[in-house]
């Protein structure tokens, strides 16, 4: 925050400075902005930000106010990209137009065409004559043709020459799973939680290299505890099954989930493509839920640890400050905006949202996106950490909110005498 | 006018907050949460909690000066926007939840398919200060469709197209899922009639709003009961107005002292109604207590309201309702209801 006052004095929103900068771009960037003429949030974030203005080069367009000093510069950077940015744009259409007669629905064309689009219009200009099937060898790559499907998954662990040696694979990571070390635990995850929302890399790397989060998941053997976390439905985490099957609404519980239902979401969504070949996936997957936290990198453990820490925090004493204060604040305001929003305050019970339902949510859901992100080895840093956090506890409350709206149209229905 | 910046040790206020939820619209922002009084319109106050997110987007809600002296420590601000960022989705947001549709005192029901669409556009116009990424793919799947003599509205028509095309530019299938409607109160009608004998006590009692889900009991109506004699035993009879234009219905529940009613059926008159049998003591109920609590049991416990302005905040809301549907400045919601 002080860095935001300190600035004011001679600074200009980052936001007015991008507005202004993009109304002057006109019409040829339409499909790229709202109704009100903005750059869509998409737009910034996958565009603009990490391939026009590019803060991590160019520091002084970095923060929320830019010094009057850097101001010019940042306007010429938008209209320098002017051209490009339109091609852009009609190349989204172009992407738009050709999903719509492939009768593609899948996944939010924003967010995974926005980037292939900013490439074709450096590379190809403006959309030529050749512009369908240029989209459509685009579309082939996005919607994962080339990548690994579930029904490979399910060929994989059903042929019998394989099941055999999978269950031995399986049996021995579980029979001899790794001791964690005792640490020396030179930074505490508090330590690091501190310095949100914008987190220390050296703590983070600290912590990591302290196997933290290793250590952190010892506690999880004792009877009871993994299911306090939300993680399992079971006294102690077990030996997964191999699995056969997978159905997206009724997974269970992460611990519960067999090697199959593990990788079922990650292998239906659109970004399977960067996920590797199915032999290796499972194998990869079988020792995985044989180690600390049932996942197998370091920096993801660590999250976890910090996540149960920062969320402790939700009622109770006042909270640290850093990451679990502003967790808590979070969770405060949805009190009031709830009562607001004339919400229910006396829940059906099994949507009632609990300090402590939220949570296991919350490490449940953490867990999930961790997963993810180890199965397209995009691994975790300090950097976007807070969002992360931040933003898995948004999720479960948006979705606890719209489980108590359907639950309530769903008692009305029933209520019809 | 000028408005105050109060500064906290984790938080910063700007302006006055709206004190009462049943009149406040709220717009969750990145860094900030913004509400006003709806009744005032005076502009938004803004509880911000993440200086540095909001710095990119507040001067679109109080003018660059103000939000330049709110991130520069000022104790004051003039703000200078007459409208402000995100104000038609709170508003439609503050309708969905409170608008209060009363056949008795003539505010005809929102539809919420214009509702939740409309609101679904006014989010995506402002999409880039929302606290949520997926606020808007989140309104376009939760939209019900309309009715076909709904959509023969040339105004309804052009929504529903900027509808269709932001489902296309979000990856959203649009569901097609029809809403129940009226006609199931003419079959419902005609049980539980409410029956005579010797009326020993009888009152009516306005409803508290944020016992029962947005727009199933009338705003404007009393809930009206009876503790009659008949048959050698002591009844307690209640009678509700439903909201015009219901479309879902509830479990209801009425309290009396400590005697509860389930609303469970429906008179010729369309209300629901309800009754019990009660001990005789329910007649020692002293006079202050002699109040009627209409609740939705799954979804608030009967707190009797003990807040004395409470009528007068009803009236006023219902009283700015009435204005709004002709209203030209109204939302297109607005404007519609009461028009089929």
């Amino acid at each position: 925050m002080s860095t935001v006052h300190a600035q004011a004095e001679a600074a200009l929103p980052r936001g007015l400075l991008i507005a202004q900068a993009w109304s002057v771009l006109g019409d040829a960037v339409a499909p790229l902005s709202n109704a009100s003429g903005r750059p869509l949030a998409r737009t910034v974030k996958l565009i603009l930000d990490p391939l026009v203005l590019r803060p991590v080069l160019n520091p002084g367009f970095a923060a929320a106010a830019v010094r009057i000093d850097h101001v010019d510069a940042l306007r010429d950077r938008i209209t320098a990209a002017g051209p490009v940015l339109a091609a852009t744009a009609a190349w989204f259409l172009v992407l738009k137009k050709e999903r719509r007669r492939a009768g593609i629905t899948d996944g939010n064309p924003q967010d995974l065409y926005f980037q292939r689009c900013y490439e074709l219009a450096t590379e190809h200009g403006d959309p030529g004559p050749d512009r369908a099937e240029v989209a459509a060898g685009v579309l082939a790559e996005v919607h994962g043709q080339d990548g690994p499907t579930v029904a490979q998954l399910r060929d994989f662990v059903a042929d019998p020459g394989h099941a055999g040696e999978l269950s031995r694979l399986l049996d021995a990571a579980w029979a001899d799973p790794p001791q964690a070390r005792p640490t020396p635990a030179a930074v505490q995850p508090a330590d690091f939680l501190a310095t949100c929302p914008d987190p220390d890399p050296d703590l983070f790397d600290a912590l990591v290299a302290d196997l933290a989060g290793t250590a952190g998941a010892v506690e999880l053997d004792r009877p009871g505890t993994a299911m306090d976390h939300g993680l399992t439905d079971r006294v102690q985490p077990a030996r997964p099954a191999l699995g056969d099957t997978a159905a997206k609404q009724s997974l269970p519980k992460p611990f519960d989930r067999s090697i199959v239902e593990r990788l079922f979401a990650a292998l239906s969504s659109a970004s399977r493509t960067e996920l590797g070949a199915v032999p290796g996936l499972v194998r990869r997957e079988i020792t995985r839920s044989a180690r600390p936290w049932q996942l197998g990198e370091e920096p993801g453990r660590v999250v976890m640890v910090l996540g149960r820490e920062a969320i402790a925090g939700l009622d109770g004493a006042p909270a640290s400050p850093g990451a679990a204060a502003r967790l808590r604040s979070r969770w405060e305001r949805e009190a009031y905006v709830h009562r607001v929003l004339r919400m229910p305050s006396a829940a059906p019970q099994e949507v009632r949202a609990d300090v402590y339902g939220v949570r296991k949510a919350y490490l449940r859901r953490l867990w999930v996106r961790l997963h993810g992100r180890e199965l397209r080895r995009d691994t975790v840093s300090a950097d976007g950490l807070w969002d992360l956090l931040d933003g898995v506890l948004r999720s479960v409350i948006l979705d606890q909110r719209d489980r108590l709206r359907s639950a309530l149209e769903r008692q009305s229905s029933e209520g019809s005498p | 006018m000028s408005t105050r910046v109060e500064r906290g040790a984790s938080e910063i206020v700007v302006g006055e907050w709206p004190a009462h939820p049943e009149h406040t619209a709220v717009l969750e922002a990145r860094g900030a949460l913004l509400a006003w009084d709806v009744l005032v319109d005076s502009g938004p106050a803004a509880r911000i909690h993440d200086l540095a997110l909001a710095a990119e987007w507040l001067w679109e809600v109080y003018g660059p000066e103000a939000a330049a002296g709110i991130l520069g420590g000022a104790t004051e601000v003039e703000p200078s926007a007459d409208d402000w960022v995100g104000r038609v989705a709170a508003y439609l947001s503050w309708a969905e939840a409170w608008w209060p549709a009363s056949a008795v005192a003539g505010v005809p029901a929102l539809d919420p398919a214009v509702l939740s669409a409309e609101r679904a556009v006014a989010l995506a116009e402002v999409e880039h200060v929302l606290d949520d990424p997926d606020a808007v793919a989140r309104a376009l799947s939760s939209l019900s469709s309309l009715s076909s003599s709904e959509s023969a509205d040339p105004a309804v028509l052009a929504l529903m197209v900027t509808v269709a095309e932001l489902a296309e530019d979000y990856g959203v299938v649009l569901p097609e899922a029809v809403a129940p409607r009226q006609s199931q109160f003419a079959l419902a009608a005609g049980i539980g009639a409410r029956g005579d004998g010797v009326i020993v006590l009888s009152g009516s009692n306005a409803v508290d709003w944020a016992l029962v889900p947005a727009g199933v009991v009338d705003a404007g109506a009393l809930a009206e009961w009876t503790v009659a004699r008949r048959q050698g035993g002591t009844f307690l009879d209640v009678a509700v107005v439903p909201a015009p234009g219901l479309s879902t219905w509830p479990r209801l529940s009425a309290r009396l002292g400590q005697f509860d009613v389930p609303l469970d059926g429906t008179d010729d008159l369309g209300r629901f109604v309800g009754s019990a049998s009660v001990p005789p003591t329910v007649l020692l109920l002293p006079p202050a207590r002699r109040v009627l609590t209409v609740y939705a049991p799954d979804f608030a416990d009967p707190l009797v309201s003990s807040d004395p302005d409470t009528p007068a905040r009803r009236a006023a809301i219902i009283a700015h309702a009435q204005a709004r549907v002709g209203a030209a400045t109204s939302t297109l919601t607005e404007r519609l209801a009461g028009s089929r």
